[in-house]
């Protein structure tokens, strides 16, 4: 346990949630209490978890080395898709869900699939993809706005609570309780992350990074789906516009979050921590009556200045390690127990 | 007849432009150790990865105790029991001691992670080395002896009738040796067949029974029991005698002439310690080391790529701080032609006239930035003679070009900008014999015009062929230094004691 607390405070966890306490008290000394209003809180709850799913569903990505970059384009098709199908074909709410989660899931698949079987980097891919779907998200749905009161039961769950907690952040939160046990609990799991960390090392194990890439965008796929389900509960209508601004905060969160972009670790934690943030920056938006633009602003420089302070914290290992290795030949050789940080030498 | 633990015939691989492997056989009979020895780049981590499913052969048969089988990934190779230390560090850094251990087959109850099996599993692992690390260690914070011992254990995991042991005592020091070869006794009296790559050859003829020995890809001795041969036949029959007695030529360095560069008691970012050197005009100067020694991360520093935290670094005679290898070569005239060469010595979409005048630009430049074209070619052209590089045409791209004459472009490069200096690392590997004749005749003849010139080089014949003096370096540090007699047998064993030498304690 006392490792886990240590662990916490020297991740950036701690720093996330202080900054947002802060910003909450912020918000509600400046709003005079309206912040912490039953209405004010549920809104800010229910608009939660589309940011957190979609960081989670980068942070797949990421884990084993890739990125999506169709993540937008993948929720939006998916919630026009069903929603289309609900208001057009009067297709029933029910079956409605399992297609915003199909389309997701099989999306995310033939990314991870084009990825493996042309060996095209998945910048390109998904690129590609995230052009083709928002072209077919237009098709289907061009100018209209599709009201929600196609899918009434689904709004209905968009507006239920427990405890006045909004039921769809409830969702979300147990979406990431599951993929925190999945990487952490799961040999499939490990193995994505083996493959994330160092896939030469993972193939001699006998691991299949071709699996695991494509597990990862088929992953990362279903939950861009269960975010356009979100949206479906959500919104007062579908449009084009839906996915369109989820690209820079699906980056944004795992990043903060102490995502490495190299592969290979996941923060659950972090990145729903830092969906949190970004959230409260855009409440700070509406509250002060900001310009948009202005949350665009500070998200970016904030992912600019984490990237930058990962890159100081790795020159700054490297350079521990070579001075390591200069002290060693004094004292008793390379295997003296002082190299080991942990003590746990032989 | 004994039936063979494992039996590899005819095996061959090649790659673009290199035959890795030719026709090599090898048997490993249950309860021997067996040596497979060779120089680097002789094919042996090429076989070990055969045999081991990570890559496949493109002609030959392995059997497994008598049944043709087809090991066509490392997930075959491990079900068909063969377990593998590797040569290079394939942990998983951001994974505890224990998951590394037992990756290759993670203990589970349904899809879950049996965490308490995992731990349990480590631990018999661990104690097999005598080894007391907590298996919830992360990786990352072991040292890299440590690393290499938990290597060790990974291939000590699954049941194995068949062990490869891919150089696993090099970056280890005897006490940690001595903790494996308890373990390979062991494992030797339970009847598993153990194939152990070493350059270390006193560990050889005290662990192991037979040998095979490969040359350029070729098995020059195979399966033939260690006993039969001395010490001295081995290294011969590695090496290859035609090679190590090339004619050298008589060369005579000035060596009251003060040296060109001159470091003194340097430590560097990069870990070296205390470390001196000096090197002349007309020199050829050898660092020799086993591969991790630190010889490349030196080159580094003295192009600034590294920093030197405290000692000197003078150039002819004067201090000098180098921040970058654009002031290196500019303002010091140190050029530095890599070991990479596909990946950081030539442009490989580029044609041979941008290869070699990439460095020289700047003097070439007409007016507002536009390079002169006929100057460019000839300079070019000069080069391209004197070096006899083997083009159809200027335009030709690099990356069409055969490995030595590429190589030569990456050397072509530095001397077009005139460099007083020149770093070459590893400059024959994947080359073959008679261009490498071709490539010491070009050094010496650069060295004869008065470069200075700092070789570095993990073929030892190599060294005992080129250099004029050769420097030893182990673990980042400077382990002594010989005046070079071009006699293999004696300069190799007073290289090879230097580099098992204790370091100095300062």
């Amino acid at each position: 346990m006392k490792r886990q607390a240590l662990a916490f405070a020297r991740s950036q966890n701690l720093t996330l949630a202080v900054i947002i306490v802060l910003g909450v008290v912020l918000l509600g000394v400046t709003s005079g209490g309206g912040f912490f209003s039953p209405v004010s809180v549920r809104t800010f709850f229910q608009f939660l978890a589309v940011p957190i799913l979609i960081g989670l569903a980068q942070m797949i990505t990421v884990a084993v080395g890739q990125l999506n970059l169709a993540i937008g384009s993948i929720g939006g098709f998916a919630a026009c898709l069903a929603g289309v199908m609900m208001a057009d074909l009067g297709v029933p709410a029910v079956l409605g869900v399992v297609v915003t989660l199909v389309v997701g899931a099989v999306a995310g698949f033939i990314n991870g699939w084009l990825v493996v079987a042309t060996r095209i980097n998945g910048f390109i891919v998904t690129l590609a993809t995230m052009t083709i779907l928002s072209g077919a998200q237009y098709a289907i749905v061009s100018t209209r706005t599709i009201s929600s009161t196609n899918w009434a039961p689904i709004a209905d769950l968009g507006k239920a609570t427990v405890g006045g907690i909004p039921v769809v952040f409830i969702l979300a939160i147990v979406v990431a309780v599951l993929v925190s046990l999945a990487f952490n609990h799961t040999v499939g799991g490990r193995r994505l992350l083996a493959s994330g960390d160092n896939s030469h090392a993972a193939a001699l194990s006998g691991i299949s990074n071709d699996r695991s890439v494509i597990i990862a965008h088929a992953a990362s796929g279903l939950l861009c789906g269960v975010a356009a389900f979100i949206s479906l509960a959500s919104l007062s209508g579908v449009n084009t516009s839906v996915g369109g601004d989820w690209l820079l905060p699906s980056f944004a969160a795992p990043i903060i979050g102490g995502v490495a972009l190299t592969g290979g670790t996941v923060a659950i934690l972090g990145t729903t921590l830092a969906a949190t943030v970004v959230r409260l920056v855009d409440s700070a938006r509406a509250e002060f009556q900001l310009a948009p633009a202005w949350v665009n602003f500070v998200i970016g420089a904030v992912v600019l200045g984490t990237v930058a302070l990962g890159r100081a914290r790795e020159v700054r290992d490297s350079r521990r390690a070579g001075a390591a290795r200069a002290k060693a030949p004094q004292t008793t050789g390379p295997t003296s127990p002082g190299q080991a940080p942990t003590g746990a030498a032989s | 007849m004994t039936e063979f633990a494992l039996e590899a015939v005819g095996v061959s691989k090649s790659f673009p432009g290199v035959k890795a492997l030719d026709n090599v056989s090898l048997r490993l009979a249950p309860g021997e150790v067996h040596a497979l020895l060779g120089e680097n780049g002789a094919g042996k981590s090429t076989l070990i990865k055969i045999l081991t499913g990570a890559h496949t052969s493109d002609t030959g048969t392995i059997s497994l105790s008598g049944v043709v089988s087809d090991i066509s990934s490392p997930s075959a190779a491990m079900a068909a029991g063969i377990g593998v230390v590797h040569q290079e560090r394939n942990v998983i850094r951001g994974f505890t001691v224990g998951e590394n251990i037992v990756m290759s087959r993670m203990p589970r109850r349904g899809p879950r992670v049996d965490w308490t099996a995992v731990r349990s599993e480590a631990r018999r692992c661990l104690a097999m080395l005598d080894l007391d690390i907590d298996p919830d260690t992360p990786m990352a914070a072991l040292s890299s002896a440590q690393t290499q011992l938990v290597e060790i254990a990974r291939g000590l995991y699954t049941e194995t009738k068949v062990l490869l042991l891919d150089e696993p005592t090099a970056s280890i020091s005897g006490n940690e040796s001595d903790r494996l070869f308890r373990v390979v006794a062991r494992l030797k009296q339970e009847g598993a067949a153990i194939l152990f790559v070493s350059h270390k050859l006193e560990e050889v003829f005290a662990h192991c029974d037979t040998v095979t020995v490969l040359r350029d890809g070729k098995s020059i001795l195979q399966s033939e029991p260690l006993s039969a041969h001395s010490r001295d036949e081995i290294v011969d029959i590695m090496v290859g005698r035609s090679l190590a007695s090339l004619e050298v030529p008589t060369r005579s360095v000035d060596r009251s002439a003060p040296p060109v560069l001159e470091l003194e008691h340097v430590n560097t970012t990069a870990g070296h310690h205390d470390v001196s050197l000096d090197l002349r005009a007309g020199e050829v100067l050898g660092l020799y080391g086993l591969v991790g020694a630190g010889r490349t991360e030196l080159a580094r520093a003295i192009l600034g790529l590294e920093r030197i935290t405290t000692g000197t670094l003078s150039v002819h005679g004067s201090t000098a701080s180098i921040k970058s290898v654009r002031q290196a070569l500019q303002k010091y005239r140190i050029g530095y032609v890599t070991e990479n060469r596909k990946e950081e010595g030539v442009f490989l979409e580029q044609s041979i006239t941008r290869n070699i005048a990439v460095t020289v630009w700047s003097n070439l430049e007409k007016a507002f930035g536009f390079v002169s074209g006929k100057k460019e070619r000839a300079l070019v052209d000069s080069y391209v003679r004197d070096l006899d590089i083997r083009i159809s045409s200027q335009d030709q791209l690099a990356g069409q070009l055969s490995g030595g004459n590429q190589q030569k472009v990456s050397l072509a490069k530095w001397l077009a900008a005139q460099t007083q200096i020149l770093i070459i690392d590893e400059p024959t590997v994947g080359i073959d014999v008679r261009t490498k004749r071709s490539f010491y005749d070009l050094i010496w003849k650069l060295a004869d015009d008065g470069l200075a010139i700092l070789l570095i080089s993990s073929d030892l014949a190599e060294m005992v062929t080129l250099a004029d003096r050769i420097v030893v370096m182990d673990r980042f540090a400077i382990t002594g230094e010989v005046d070079n007699t071009h006699d293999y047998d004696t300069m190799s064993q007073a290289v090879i004691r230097l580099i098992h030498a204790e370091l100095p304690v300062s």
